[in-house]
């Protein structure tokens, strides 16, 4: 077992793991941090996105060892200080961009990472910057709509 | 003062797109999913699975097993045997013989990826070991992959028991065939078309823990289960446990489609192991292991298929022999071998139909219900004819269909074998969704770029979504099934404090159940959106449950609102009760509006809901005894859908109450050196009837049209000649990413049901019509040289249609 | 989806990789990850130890040679690529490839020695590098070695690189003045992997090709550089391909049969000196 310290959604963590223990279940097992989702075993589904040292990455293809010393964000730390929804997640519930939510905290972390990209947010643009999440609910449509929206509406 | 104005002082919330009360939750990543739950002492379980497609198990070593570090204990083969019921099957002889267990039985493996020993350990990691460290020798058995060869005389037996491997064998015949046939000024004639295996693939692959409380002798399951009661009667036949000891939870769960109705299977083995070894035990499937069992859609064939055709255009009847491959055991099968016959007439006028099915057992992993569950695979196929005919007759597409649509003033109108379509307007539909892809100037745009390299094509998709199943059905496949009719159950309590609980039989991944339930119950009891609690996911052990209940086949919005509706009917009559003893008026005198209970005549004598509770709860001496021994403001109700039994000889009967319709339209380029399909443009036209959250409704239609749009062109549980799974993870099975797809053309029409509570119908599923528009928009773009007579159009396969693929195997004989 | 038991290195500079590889049996080089560790959850290979390159400062970051050559550490990542101006400014056909590689999250990880050194068939860089006539700088224990591409990719999934060996990086020379690069690829879906892949570079001068590189991917183990259709362009001025028929040994997979992606690579090859042409003109 090796100890690991990672600032974890703005808190100091403290675990020790197994080598060969993924980034996503030291997340999810020993932070119970719901928001990383296991989908896949390939990689492709994004369910498990996080930002890792303001990095946009899948943390199934991170070994939690490799994360000490850094910071992790999940989707947990989205929300405004007051527990109430951040832009980006009210229109997501206003333009129905879910619908089971297990794709979602992948969805806004990806998006987040996105629009703080300073890309403009086309249509295009916006589908392009989601190839890596997988949603098998919504057909993608309110998303990228709900997206565009929170662009619009960024000041 | 009529009935519907008690129930329904008015209407604020039923019809808006309101917000959804799941999504607060899901967005700030405190949803509470299968995998989520934290659960002390958790052991976690792994199943050991056969490479094979078909061999013997010859011995099972699980000595290094043993020896790994954290290694609790496992289930062998034997030990199920001894310990369970093999699963209910619903097949008639002779295949009702098969055996199904939740590991290997009978010393055999049928597919590759089944379950053959399930290993138990204290860490995720130390279950990996193990069942890795278990050692399985084989000997290899003759398989068959394919349902053509596995209903030849000398092809392998996946359950050598039965005889054959057929577990289901049909005639429909429905009018005279024959003598359309004969005398139809055309017949077109088709060789064999081919509906390819394919899964919606819920993100969320399968979970289950379990947990075994000895002081009770008590199993609590939680986990994604659709069908929470028939999982308990599953589970309690299987275990020898009664049913009155075994809970089913579900949370929140990611995505269903109709796969999750077998969570069954692997929570039996879940659970023999926490008995055994005294913890809690979770099984969290990964994807691949998902792919090879978590269940697929059904692949049909379609052979000899011939259509009769008047020289005006009228479609008269078609006839087919449909060999469905299950895969290697029959789970919810054969009932597709039924369910289609839901949808007989498709979207049309037929007046013929003749259909010989057959469901057929391959070394293939078993087919589950999956969104728009063996309904689809008819709709295309008659769809697909539809097409084919207009093609190759020279008619119109539009004008054909329209010609051939059941009119708006034909409703209800009967299908040729009895089932009641209710209400609809294809025509309608159909010109809305041409608006939306701008038909003319598609047709334009194709002759414009004709010769360029580029080819474009326009497809119409009909379908329908048939919801709320009469399970008497169930007796056309098997006599001795004792279902008939369906129902759904609810409560709606007034808590102590006021406050308004409703809890569903059912259960939702994502329709957004708590939503539309708070909708209705806050307008009928006159209280705010937000004073509404709805239970999350579902709980077996609350009486809100009937045996049907479950979220499946198209139904909630039929069967789950209009038992919150019956219920809260009950509740609003305990609470006129109430308050009109305490505002000495009558009870129906009394109207809820505005949270309070009040004298409709004189709205200033008004008692809160609150005020009713707390009198109730806490202040029965207030009231008159006989009102306080009738009223305890939880009010429990079952809907039963009004359904008579079918004729069982004639195969006919009315087996689904509503019918909603979707018309998809689309047009896509197909690049003629490489045949690969872009889509340029996609329309549908959804016609559910009332709806309740038109915003929920046009997300159910999104997500049913990328499910269709990925199973035509991405999507395909291909098998090779050794029975190996050759799509078995999500990079070779490409689910459609955001950037596969265009931005959706929508719009709907309401055709309210008759014979619904609102009018509401059920809409989910969306019966696949993407497949059919694509199909449609393919042959379209190649004209007559190549024939589509496969669901499944990857870029070679469109090469090649381009080239002529299939020509020859449709025939118009007149 | 758990990974088979493994130890986690982290060496510090190249020299001490190259020495940790040599000393830990069955120990391989951890880069970006983005395909080795997906390799381990499907049970796919066991390595007993994984060597960790990724955060070597050394093996990081682009710079150009005296000569304009492109010097990129072997652990660079795509986001890297696509988001240097150093890189757009002399190969920016490197930098496009990297902005357009698998997603946004996989971008910020996977890394180019990565997805050279993996040398899957479908892989986006292996035939680019081999069209731009790449070196392959390679550490060993005795010292280090460089290659070029037709020595650097041996087969699938199988470079030059051995069992105690690090690539560091890889050196792009400057093209040529008048030098164009095209490339063109089918893909499962609108952007996924590919089902066969051309990567064509004319150099021009005077409206005369000089020099060509023609070189295939996701048709055959390892780039394949088609010597034929290079001497076809050169010498004359930029214009189509004739009618091509390639004699490809490659195999039927789930995304298509041996002969249509024979016949997609023909394609792609086309429409690839197709777009070369077309550029050379501008």
């Amino acid at each position: 077992m090796t100890e690991i310290n990672v600032i974890v959604d703005g808190k100091q963590e403290t675990g020790a793991v197994q080598d060969r223990t993924l980034l996503v279940h030291w997340l999810r097992d020993s932070l119970d941090k719901r928001g990383p989702k296991i989908g896949c075993d390939t990689g492709n589904c994004g369910a498990c996105t996080v930002r890792w040292d303001g990095q946009l990455v899948k943390s199934c293809m991170v070994l939690a060892v490799q994360a000490d010393g850094g910071t992790v964000e999940t989707a947990a730390s989205l929300s405004e200080e007051d527990g109430s929804l951040n832009r980006l997640q009210q229109c997501f519930k206003d333009h129905h961009a879910l619908q089971c939510g297990y794709c979602t905290s992948g969805m806004l972390m990806t998006a987040t990472d996105f629009l703080c990209s300073g890309e403009p947010v086309t249509e295009e643009a916006t589908r392009r910057a989601l190839k890596g999440n997988v949603c098998r609910c919504t057909g993608y449509h309110n998303i990228v709509r709900a997206i565009r929206a929170a662009a619009e509406e960024t000041p | 003062m009529t009935s519907d104005q008690l129930t329904r002082p008015a209407v604020r919330f039923t019809g808006k797109p309101m917000p959804r009360k799941e999504d607060d939750r899901l967005l700030k990543a405190q949803g509470e999913f299968g995998d989520d739950t934290p659960v002390a002492h958790l052991a976690y379980v792994v199943f050991v699975r056969s490479p094979y497609a078909h061999a013997r198990i010859t011995s099972i070593d699980v000595s290094a097993a043993e020896r790994v570090d954290g290694y609790l204990g496992c289930l062998l083969p034997d030990e199920v045997e001894q310990l369970t019921e093999p699963y209910v099957e619903l097949q008639g002889p002779p295949a009702d013989v098969e055996v199904d267990r939740c590991l290997a039985s009978g010393g055999v493996v049928r597919f590759s990826g089944e379950p053959v020993v399930a290993v138990a350990a204290s860490s995720r990691e130390a279950a990996r070991d193990a069942a890795a460290a278990v050692v399985v020798d084989y000997t290899p058995l003759p398989h068959v992959v394919d349902a053509r060869s596995a209903v030849l005389p000398d092809a392998p037996q996946v359950h050598e028991q039965i005889g054959s491997n057929v577990a289901f064998d049909a005639l429909y015949d429905w009018g005279d065939i024959d003598f359309a046939l004969e005398n139809a000024d055309h017949v077109i004639e088709v060789d064999e078309l081919h509906f390819h295996r394919f899964s919606s693939t819920p993100l969320e692959c399968g979970v289950v823990t379990v947990e075994y409380d000895a002081g009770v002798d008590t199993f609590t399951f939680t986990g994604g289960f659709a069908t929470p009661q028939l999982a308990t009667f599953n589970l309690a036949v299987a275990l020898r446990h009664p049913a009155n000891r075994l809970r089913v939870l579900s949370k929140d769960f990611g995505g269903s489609f109709g796969v999750k109705l077998n969570t069954h299977i692997p929570a039996t083995a879940a659970a023999l192991l926490a008995r055994k070894l005294g913890r809690p035990m979770r099984w969290t499937e990964t994807r691949s292991e998902h792919h090879l069992m978590g269940g697929h859609g059904n692949e049909r064939w379609f052979r000899d298929v011939k259509m009769a055709v008047q020289s005006d255009g009228t479609v008269l009847g078609l006839s087919y022999d449909a060999l469905d491959d299950v895969g290697a055991y029959t789970r919810y099968e054969p009932l597709g071998g039924v369910i289609w016959t839901q949808v007989a007439n498709a979207c049309y006028q037929l007046k013929h139909l003749k259909v010989r099915y057959r469901s057929i057992y391959t070394n293939k992993g078993p087919v589950h219900p999956n969104r728009g569950y063996s309904r689809m695979q008819h709709m295309w196929l008659v769809e697909r004819m539809m097409d084919i005919a207009a093609h190759k007759l020279g008619f119109d597409p539009v004008e054909f269909r329209l010609r051939n649509y059941v009119q708006p003033d034909q409703y209800p109108y009967t299908t040729v074998n009895g089932c009641v379509y209710d209400s609809g307007d294809l025509p309608l539909s159909l010109r809305k969704a041409l608006d939306l892809i701008d038909y003319p100037g598609a047709r334009r745009l194709q002759r414009e770029l004709a010769g360029t390299g580029k080819r474009i094509g326009i497809g119409i998709g009909s379908t329908l979504d048939s919801g709320t199943n009469n399970f008497a059905q169930a007796r056309l496949l098997n006599a001795h099934l004792p279902f008939g009719g369906n129902t759904e159950g609810a409560l709606v309590r007034l808590g102590a404090d006021g406050s308004v609980y409703a809890t569903t039989g059912g259960v939702a991944f994502g329709q957004g159940h708590e939503t539309t339930v708070a909708q209705v119950v806050a307008d009928m009891l006159g209280v705010a959106y937000d004073h509404v609690h709805v239970q999350r996911g579902s709980d077996s052990s609350l009486s809100a449950q009937t045996g049907f209940s479950g979220s499946y086949a198209s139904q909630f919005a039929v069967t789950g609102i209009a038992a919150m509706i019956n219920a809260t009917k009950r509740l609003i009559r305990e609470i006129s009760l109430v308050a009109s003893s305490v505002l000495k008026c009558e009870p129906e005198e009394i109207e809820l509006a505005d949270g309070a209970a009040r004298v409709r005549t004189d709205p200033e004598r008004a008692l809160p809901l609150a005020a009713v509770a707390g009198i109730v709860h806490f202040s029965p001496v207030d009231l008159p005894p006989e009102v306080a021994e009738e009223v305890g403001l939880v009010a429990r109700s079952v809907y039963r859908a009004p359904f008579e039994l079918p004729d069982l000889d004639r195969k006919y009967g009315n087996l689904t109450l509503t019918y909603a319709t979707q018309i998809h339209a689309c047009v896509v380029e197909i690049d003629e050196e490489t045949g690969h399909t872009k889509l340029l443009r996609y329309a549908m036209v959804d016609d559910c009837g009332t709806p309740i959250n038109p915003m929920v409704i046009e997300g159910q239609v999104h997500g049913a049209t990328v499910h269709g749009i990925s199973a035509a062109l991405f999507e395909h549980f291909a098998y090779d000649e050794h029975g190996q799974l050759a799509a078995g993870n999500f990079y070779d099975y490409h689910a459609a990413t955001a950037l596969d797809l265009p931005s959706f053309g929508y719009d709907s029409v309401v055709s309210p049901s008759p014979f619904t509570p609102i009018g509401a119908k059920g809409m989910g599923e969306g019966g696949g019509a993407p497949l059919h528009a694509l199909s449609a928009a393919i042959q379209d773009a190649i004209g007559t040289q190549g024939m589509v007579l496969a669901s499944f159009n990857p870029p070679e396969r469109v090469l090649q249609l381009l080239r002529g693929l299939d020509a020859e195997k449709v025939q118009v004989l007149r | 989806m758990i990974l088979p038991p493994i130890q986690y290195l982290r060496p510090a500079t190249p020299a001490d990789a190259v020495a940790t590889l040599s000393e830990v049996d069955g120990s391989v080089v951890l880069a970006g990850g983005q395909t080795l560790l997906n390799v381990l959850k499907l049970d796919l290979a066991h390595p007993a130890a994984l060597v960790d390159v990724h955060r070597i400062d050394a093996l990081r970051g682009v710079r150009h040679t005296e000569d304009s050559a492109l010097v990129i550490g072997a652990a660079t990542t795509y986001a890297e690529l696509a988001s240097s101006p150093d890189v757009r400014r002399t190969h920016p056909e490197v930098a496009d490839m990297a902005a357009g590689l698998v997603d946004r999250q996989v971008r910020n990880r996977g890394t180019i020695g990565g997805n050279c050194c993996l040398n899957d068939p479908t892989n986006n860089f292996p035939p680019l590098l081999a069209a731009l006539d790449a070196r392959f700088r390679i550490l060993g224990v005795a010292g280090e070695r460089v290659l070029r591409a037709d020595e650097f990719f041996l087969g699938t999934l199988t470079t030059a690189v051995g069992r105690a060996e690090l690539l560091t990086a890889i050196e792009i020379p400057a093209l040529p003045t008048g030098s164009v690069v095209a490339h063109e690829h089918l893909q499962v879906g609108a952007d996924s992997w590919a089902l066969a892949r051309a990567v064509v570079r004319l150099d021009v001068t005077d409206h005369v090709v000089t020099d060509a590189r023609v070189v295939l991917g996701a048709v055959y183990g390892s780039p394949l550089r088609l010597s034929d259709v290079e001497r076809m362009l050169v010498g004359s001025a930029p214009a189509a391909l004739p009618e091509v028929e390639l004699d490809l040994d490659t195999a039927d997979d789930v995304h298509g049969s041996a002969a249509y992606r024979r016949e997609m690579a023909e394609v792609q090859l086309r429409r690839a000196v197709r777009a070369a042409v077309e550029r050379s003109g501008r």
